[in-house]
């Protein structure tokens, strides 16, 4: 009796706790400031927009863009993505391979160093182009520039973490005479990944800018929203524009969302991820 | 006696360590240090020996010197007859740094058995030359006992970024115990640990290496620490670092808390705390210049 007593009282305040926690975003409180923000944020477009249409299409334009031909916007955004995400995980992967590379062997390092860092400081805009040129008008000018603008970023961090596996650490292993691989494995890789997913966190939305800067270089490209935006600004359909932007938008908060996911399962070790209690 | 005072090569001896002449100098020109000079050194197998000496006076070096981590400029090191990088080579080492060093991505079970998985090959052959079970391998053997020795038992799933510094370095101790090493070399494990802490982890370890009888080199500042744990302790002096006496300490073993009140323990106390002002005051008038 007591035990089915106990039972009852702790369920019951699991479940308060529960609808305490999924109360919280309902409460004004919690939800009210963000409203407050967006409400002012649309008058101030729509004033702005109202004044000087060129400047601004009305909200409700915009909206009704996005209503009426979901599918299109759909197809575009997706060639934009796929762009993206592949150039994403070409020049991941290639800079964390050559990060392990030039941390194993300073001589590769001296030698590629300083190729990269040319690479670096030259625009990728203005490579752009050039790309288009040699490459066409297909997937791989668009994927080089994304993959380029994922590149570097990627490739600094791995390398710094890398080499920042503590000194006593490495001693122990080094008491029991652990190979470089061992080493490269079991220690310098996992004290990695925290300084990698920090580089991803800064590539992954920047991937979206890659893809667009390639389409826009592409004049004569048929798919992807940065075409979208070139043709319907030739064409002052400022409507279409921004209904394009906003997809942007949406796309960069998503690919966000999707690494801090990655993150939280593969880091959940690492001090980033406690959560505030 | 831990110290020998022969001269010549040091001959290779299957029951000792051997640190014969080593030195050891930082830097070159006007910015040389010399952290070691003409240092002699012998633990017999079995034995727990501490080096105490004030900070600066080349206590890590040594240790250094011993785990093959690094060279010495002069002299040699011969751990129970092979060199410091053989002994290493075939897995013979166990390693306790000042700070824990523990990978912040395994829990504390994996991190005491992460270097099962490292070098592989000197561990198997290890195994089978140790054929019948010697004394304490059954400890020693099981991580999850040895943990729980250390009073770990209910923190094996834990990440060290979960634990208190006491429980991290009660790891790192597991880990070179898990080894089965023949020697194990610490660097003041204790030294970041409040006074609590480090008495009940002083002890923990004393009971766990009563089983296992392994052959250990200790380095501490703390006096009380030295002659609780030792066998034998090894005084140096600084500037540069050197061998100022061995003290020998009489008490009787297992040892308990007990005996941190004994009057044995005080003038074994009192003895090193001479000692080491002997070493000290014999340095103050060349600072003074
Ligand atoms: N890697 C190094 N480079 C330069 N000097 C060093 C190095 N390691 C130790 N020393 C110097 O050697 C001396 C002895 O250092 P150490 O062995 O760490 O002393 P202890 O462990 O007894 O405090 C100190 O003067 C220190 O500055
Ligand atoms: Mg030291």
């Amino acid at each position: 009796m007591s035990g089915a007593d106990t039972w009852t009282a702790r369920a019951g305040r699991r479940v308060r706790r529960v609808l305490r926690a999924a109360a919280r975003p309902l409460h004004p409180r919690w939800w009210l400031p963000t409203v407050v923000a967006l409400a002012a944020a649309a008058v101030v477009w729509t004033l702005v927009a109202r004044a000087n249409p060129y400047v601004l299409p009305a909200l409700g334009a915009v909206g009704d863009q996005l209503s009426t031909q979901p599918g299109f916007y759909l197809r575009n955004a997706a060639a934009t993505l796929q762009e993206a995400l592949l150039g994403l995980v070409a020049g991941s992967l290639a800079a964390f391979a050559l990060a392990v590379a030039i941390s194993e062997s300073s001589l590769l390092r001296r030698a590629v160093m300083p190729l990269v860092v040319v690479l670096n400081v030259t625009p990728v805009v203005a490579i752009a182009p050039a790309l288009v040129v040699a490459f066409g008008f297909g997937v791989l000018p668009k994927l080089i520039v994304t993959a380029l603008i994922t590149f570097f970023p990627v490739l600094m961090n791995t390398a710094t973490g890398l080499r920042s596996v503590a000194a006593p650490v490495l001693q122990v292993f080094r008491t029991v005479d652990a190979s470089r691989a061992d080493v490269l494995w079991r220690l310098r890789i996992p004290s990695a990944l925290p300084y990698v997913f920090a580089a991803l966190r800064v590539v992954f939305p920047l991937s979206i800018v890659g893809a667009i800067v390639a389409e826009f270089s592409a004049a004569g490209a048929t798919q992807g929203l940065g075409t979208v935006i070139s043709v319907a600004s030739s064409n002052s359909q400022l409507d279409r524009v921004f209904a394009a932007i906003a997809c942007l938008a949406l796309m960069g908060a998503v690919l966000l969302l999707l690494v801090t996911a990655l993150e939280r399962r593969v880091l959940s070790w690492h001090e980033s991820q406690a959560r505030p209690s | 006696m831990a110290t020998t005072d022969q001269d010549g090569p040091a001959v290779p001896d299957a029951s000792h360590i051997l640190v014969r002449g080593a030195g050891k100098t930082y830097g070159s020109g006007e910015r040389a240090t010399t952290a070691l000079a003409d240092v002699d050194l012998s633990v017999p197998r079995g034995r727990f020996v501490s080096v105490i000496g004030p900070s600066g006076c080349g206590k890590s070096t040594l240790l250094r010197l011993v785990a093959g981590l690094e060279e010495p400029d002069t002299g040699d090191v011969s751990i129970f007859g092979a060199t410091a990088r053989e002994a290493s080579a075939a897995k013979s080492i166990g390693f306790v740094p000042q700070v824990p060093a523990l990978l912040p991505w395994l829990s504390v079970l994996d991190n005491v058995r992460v270097l099962d998985k490292v070098n592989r090959r000197a561990g198997r052959r290890r195994r089978e030359a140790a054929g019948p079970a010697v004394a304490g391998c059954e400890l020693a053997g099981d991580p999850v006992q040895l943990l729980t020795r250390l009073g770990l038992g209910d923190a094996l799933d834990q990440r060290p970024g979960q634990l208190s510094g006491g429980m991290k370095q009660r790891t790192a101790i597991a880990r070179a115990f898990a080894l089965q090493p023949d020697v194990l070399l610490m660097d003041e494990p204790f030294s970041a640990l409040d006074e609590f802490t480090r008495e009940a982890v002083q002890l923990q370890l004393l009971d766990v290496w009563h089983e296992t009888r392994t052959t250990v080199l200790f380095v501490t500042h703390s006096v009380t620490e030295a002659v609780l744990l030792s066998d034998t302790v090894v005084v140096m002096a600084a500037r540069p670092g050197r061998i100022a006496a061995v003290v020998e300490i009489g008490l009787d073993r297992p040892r308990r808390h007990g005996h941190l009140d004994s009057d044995t323990m005080h003038a074994c106390e009192h003895e090193v705390r001479a000692r080491l002002e002997q070493a000290w005051t014999d340095v103050l008038p060349r600072d003074l210049v």
